[in-house]
């Protein structure tokens, strides 16, 4: 193991270049401690937290830009965040506890791109981008098309995640959602994470939409359910085709944590209750 | 690597793996025992220290992590003013069973004093809700945070 | 009111000063690892060490470097140090690995591998125990039943619980030290009972040493239960280390290995078939077959079944009982000590089928509980008079405190417009103190003082602080039953060199036996040398001092207790309690919420009221997660490995927890350490019961198994 602290971005990117081992990048370390078992001995290691570049909460045009290694107590005491995205920043006061918060970055959480992560379902129904830098380029590409598969991402070699950008009016004038089942109320691993937005006139689903996570194998936006539901009047909704929809939509397995079948009703139940329908 | 910080008030350096995880330079390192080891996955709070201001758990943080940085250990908030106060108050509770947890409460405990300090329940559980006891049911742990947020205000 | 007594260790924990097993560190000390079966069930055929490690650099023991014999001392011998040929279960130790280097170490032992030939296994708890075929060692029969004629209604269920982990927040460890010259081992241990630590020890050693010296660390880092017998198993190797590479070594269990490796609480299946008159609405007979999951080796199982057929009859006044009592095996590690010893999984059966019967019969659980609780006059099913009402009294303040029929009445109107429910249950019971029947007359505890020329008293006993404030309390009945001044008044540091054995800290015995020992012994001494005040006779009396005094725990002759046919005084003092929860169920996620539990206790005598309520706010809500929450076993899926999924209550996840003692003014202090794990966990159940009409047998209620339960209950 080999451990390189850059001294900035330009620097990062070619230490990266020449470097010939397995490379990771360490940010708060609360993934990287864990997996001590499983981190190959040939592999280079590029500190980045203290490159404050990736960091900073800011706003530009018009989004508000998270860095990759803020951290979730960076987010959580974001004016920026508390004036544009209260939703989002109240939605992760909960996430793991206060003591691993102050670590654990929304980068980290992103890449280590576990099924159950909490931010993902979130950042899809707000529409957030990806801000990515490489040494010789840099590109932003829409969040949803990040996952493609388990633990599978929209990442070249040497890539990185710069920071996560979301539409500064992204929750305005709209119901919010977010309900996270996990084993107990603090230090919890979600079983269940159901986000959504509408906008209802007339009681008439003009804007929805709808993010789960941990049924599938990475978070996704439930876009089938979506269509189905738009424009329709909530008492147009019909239990047996939403039932149809979602079953096609979410694929819940059983692990030690739950099993699939209770994953699947109480997706349903979390999105019922989103929509405010009681069959 | 060379790493400089301030530990419990004192500038310090020292010479290791940057890797290293925090919790081991402190207890193999430094001696401070205070900061134990109850899982070694952040899953408990045992090991919890202050970072820069903010209560970490430090058997899943790394040496690095410490750079240029300001660390204080139970050891450093027990000489504190709020520390004082917070261990009078645990003590007069007779909160503290087995006591492998509560240098990690302390330290949470200490940062909420810091940081709000209003004597409510609810806030005081969520600043706590990383730190797991096995002995109490916490209900004295509560009652001790609660009197010392009382006896900071009359202050 | 008196000011509380606080507690002499506390100040130092918090600080950090206190010191904890890891915490200790001797000149030349090596690091010890376990290496331990990954198979459940198998035949060793060979073990190869990873390459490029000099092999030299290693201390390797196996069961064939045994000195003295590889078996464990436990009530039933029957379980080795150190695996042979067969490994029983996963987690059965094979090698003890030392090295100066903790990383190397870890490193060495994690690239071992092994070839097993495998042989079949059982691991899930309900497998194990609804075959009878896996039965094994003695069985316990109590009959108590003049009536062989089946009348009235009919009552049947089966009953499970799961393994309960104890989740110590210090890891089990050990650090011994060889003396060549005296060929003495030191052992400084992590362990509730020093003097078995010893036996351990001494047995794996054999006459490779004269004598096992055992001291435990400042602090033990809670215990539960689970440092009553591992700590030997755990010490022994790290003794044959020490001796074989002679140097110091530490054994610290990283949290994982904790985890899989050690003993849990007992898994039960209690089935429980009982016939009522409708009438009188009086319990008339009663058969229960109570089995525990022994786990690989039976170890200290019979014990805990013991204890658990002895309570398992509840607390009801029944004139015709049968109750057999059966360990069964599986390929899992020994289970083990748990704070309450085989009564709560008694007491998830009995109350929850009591519950079942008052609905049965169409009446309130509480008005069912107050027929056919004992009164004054009713026997237990072991014959033993039952001498006072104060488990009535706890049930009847219980039930004010928490507005149960308020409550109640109120929530089944609430229940009618919601698809959320609430819901109140009740549940009691009860818990022996010492040792069961003969056990403290086989013990015959010893405790020592030495009073000082200063007239510090120091108080020698076997009996470990491992958070319950033990150590605070015991002195604390000591001086003040003579007013000497607290600061002069200090227990020492368990060593079983310089401390009589006053047996193990078990079984709710500290207070009871070993402080109300103390407490006579002081008064014997103030009758001896007849004084007013201690420290002005020891100052007008110098050439006295400094001077010893012992005494021996001679039980009631009262007591009679058949062991072969389970008749007689079980214990002499019984410690009452009653609890009413309130929950929340949450419709959509299946989520049963506890909102409030409410706790009476007769526990005789307060000492520290302070300590008492913490000892018991713990314990309940141990119990309530028992109930709710915790799980270490599922099946498809095996075991819990870590933290992470042994999901302990978090501040975030405790109820609001109210305490009350009653009966205070009894002279005799009580036991007070197990009973708060035994009787609140069924008022979870019933409380789901009387939310949502669901009756459920199993614990713990989490929201997949709710969901699994209402399901298929939809189904049929």
């Amino acid at each position: 193991m080999i451990f390189y602290r850059p001294n900035n971005l330009k620097n990062l990117f070619e230490l990266l270049e020449n470097s010939n081992a397995t490379n990771y990048f360490l940010a708060g370390g609360t993934d990287i401690n864990l997996q001590t078992k499983n981190i190959p001995k040939n592999v280079n290691i590029f500190y980045i937290s203290h490159l404050n570049v990736l960091r900073n909460i800011t706003e530009i045009n018009g989004h508000i830009s998270i860095g990759s290694t803020a951290t979730f107590s960076d987010i959580l005491h974001s004016d920026y965040l508390a004036k544009h995205l209260p939703f989002f920043q109240n939605s992760l006061k909960f996430f793991a506890s206060p003591i691993i918060q102050n670590l654990a970055t929304i980068g980290g959480n992103i890449v280590n791109g576990s099924p159950t992560n909490d931010v993902s379902p979130l950042l899809l129904i707000l529409d957030a981008k990806l801000e990515l830098i490489s040494k010789n380029n840099s590109r932003i590409i829409p969040f949803n098309s990040f996952y493609r598969g388990y633990k599978e991402f929209d990442l070249q070699k040497n890539e990185l995640v710069k920071a996560i950008l979301i539409p500064k009016n992204a929750e305005n004038n709209l119901e919010t959602f977010y309900q996270k089942v996990g084993a107990r109320n603090s230090l919890t691993i979600s079983k269940i994470t159901v986000a959504g937005l509408k906008f209802i006139e007339n009681n008439r689903i003009k804007k929805i939409k709808i993010a789960v996570g941990s049924v599938n194998e990475y978070p996704r936006r439930l876009v089938n359910l979506e269509n189905y539901l738009i424009t329709k009047r909530i008492n147009e909704i019909k239990k047996d085709e939403l039932t149809k929809i979602i079953a096609v939509e979410i694929t819940p397995i059983s692990d030690f944590r739950s099993d699939q079948n209770y994953r699947f009703v109480v997706c349903l139940n979390l999105i019922e209750k989103f929509l405010g329908i009681n069959f | 690597m060379k790493i400089k910080f301030i530990l419990n008030k004192n500038e310090v350096e020292i010479d290791a793996n940057p890797m290293t995880r925090l919790i081991d330079v402190l207890r193999e390192h430094f001696q401070l025992l205070g900061t134990k080891e109850g899982c070694g996955e952040g899953e408990c709070g045992a090991c919890t220290i202050l970072l820069n201001d903010k209560p970490v758990a430090s058997c899943i943080a790394n040496l690095i992590h410490a750079e240029n940085g300001v660390i204080l250990t139970a050891e450093g908030i027990a000489k504190t003013k709020i520390g004082t106060l917070l261990i009078d108050c645990f003590d007069e509770t007779n909160a503290v069973q087995c006591g492998f947890c509560f240098p990690g409460f302390l330290v949470s405990s200490y940062h909420y004093l810091k940081t709000d300090g209003e004597p409510n329940l609810e806030k005081i559980k969520i600043a706590l809700s990383g730190n797991i006891c096995r002995c109490t049911g916490y209900q004295k742990i509560f009652d001790s945070v609660l009197m010392a947020c009382e006896k900071l205000d009359l202050s | 009111m008196k000011k509380a007594v606080k507690k002499f260790d506390a100040r130092p924990k918090l600080n950090g000063s206190w010191k904890f097993l890891d915490d200790y560190s001797y000149e030349n000390m090596i690091f010890g690892q376990l290496f331990y079966s990954t198979c459940h069930h198998g035949i060793i055929k060979n073990i190869i060490f990873p390459k490029n490690f000099d092999l030299n650099e290693f201390t390797i023991i196996s069961a064939k470097n045994i000195l003295g014999k590889n078996i464990v001392p436990e009530p039933v011998c029957d379980q080795p140090f150190m695996a042979e040929k067969e490994v029983m279960h996963f987690g059965q130790i094979i090698l003890g690995i030392a090295h100066s280097d903790k990383k190397t170490l870890r490193d060495f032992v994690e690239n071992i591998k092994v070839k097993y030939e495998k042989l079949s296994a059982i691991i899930d708890p309900k497998e194990c125990l609804d075959n009878e075929r896996n039965h094994f060692g003695k069985e316990i029969l109590i009959n108590h039943s003049n009536n062989e004629k089946n009348t009235g209604n009919y009552h049947k269920n089966i009953y499970y619980t799961q393994h309960q982990e104890q989740a110590y927040l210090e890891p089990q460890g050990a650090i011994a030290i060889y003396d060549e010259t005296k060929k003495t081992m030191f052992v400084r241990v992590t362990a509730q009972c020093p003097f078995f630590v010893k036996s351990g020890v001494e047995t794996i050693m054999g006459n490779a040493i004269n004598e096992a010296i055992i001291e435990t660390s400042e602090g033990i880092g809670g215990a539960f239960g689970g440092k009553e017998d591992f700590p030997n198993l755990l010490a022994g190797i790290t003794s044959l280390l020490a001796y074989k590479s002679g140097k110091p070594v530490k054994i610290v269990l990283t949290r994982n290995d904790d985890i899989q490796i050690t003993t849990k609480r007992h898994p039960s299946r209690i089935e429980i078939e009982t016939w009522t008159n409708p009438l009188t609405q009086k319990i008339e007979k009663c058969n229960i077959d109570y089995r525990l999951d022994a786990g690989a080796f039976q170890t200290l199982s019979p014990v805990v079944m013991a204890r658990g057929v002895l309570h398992v009859g509840g607390s009801y006044a029944i004139p015709n009982i049968k109750i057999r009592g059966r360990l069964f095996k599986s390929n899992t590690p020994s289970n083990g000590a748990f704070r309450g010893f085989g009564v709560p999984q008694a007491l998830a059966a009995m109350e929850a089928h009591i519950d079942q019967i008052a609905i049965d019969l169409k009446i309130d659980p509480y008005l069912f509980r107050k027929v056919n609780l004992f009164k004054i006059g009713d026997e237990f099913p072991t014959t033993q008079k039952i001498t006072e009402n104060n488990l009535i009294d706890c049930l009847e303040r219980v039930i004010k405190n928490s507005n149960y029929l308020s409550k109640k009445k109120e929530f089944a109107e609430w229940n009618k417009d919601n698809s959320n429910k609430k819901g109140i249950g009740i549940s009691v019971g009860f818990h022996g103190g010492g040792f069961t029947g003969n056990g403290e007359k086989v013990l015959k505890s010893e405790l020592k003082i030495i009073i000082e020329k200063n007239a510090n008293v120091k108080i020698f006993v076997a009996n470990t602080d491992m958070g319950q404030g033990a150590h605070t309390t015991l002195s604390q009945m000591f001086y003040e039953t003579i007013n000497h001044p607290k600061e002069k008044c200090r227990v020492q540091l368990p060593n079983t060199s310089k401390t009589p054995n006053s047996g193990p800290t078990v079984a709710s015995r500290t207070i009871y036996i070993i402080g109300n020992l103390l407490q006579k012994l002081a008064r014997e001494i103030q009758k001896k040398l007849n004084f007013e005040n201690l420290e002005s006779y020891v100052a007008t009396h110098q050439n006295e001092f400094p001077r010893e005094f012992r005494k021996v725990y001679i039980p009631d002759k009262s007591i009679v207790f058949d062991e072969n046919n389970y008749v007689g005084m079980a214990y002499k003092d019984y410690s009452w309690a009653a609890c009413v929860n309130e929950i929340y169920f949450h419709a959509d996620t299946y989520k049963l919420e506890i909102i409030k539990s409410w706790n009476v206790f007769d526990i005789g005598k307060v000492v520290n009221q302070k300590i008492a309520e913490g000892q018991a706010e713990g314990g309940i809500l141990q119990a309530l997660a028992y109930a709710n929450s915790e799980f270490f076993y599922k099946k498809k899926f095996g075991r819990v490995r870590n933290f992470t999924d042994y999901t302990l209550p978090t501040t975030l996840d405790v109820p609001e927890i109210d305490v009350e003692f009653i009966h205070t003014d009894n002279k005799i202090a009580k036991g007070l350490g197990e009973i708060p794990m035994d009787f609140p966990a069924p008022a979870v159940r019933n409380a789901f019961l009387n939310a949502t009409g669901i009756f459920v047998d199993e614990y713990p209620l989490t929201p997949e198994n709710i969901f699994n339960i209402i399901r298929s209950k939809n189904e049929n």
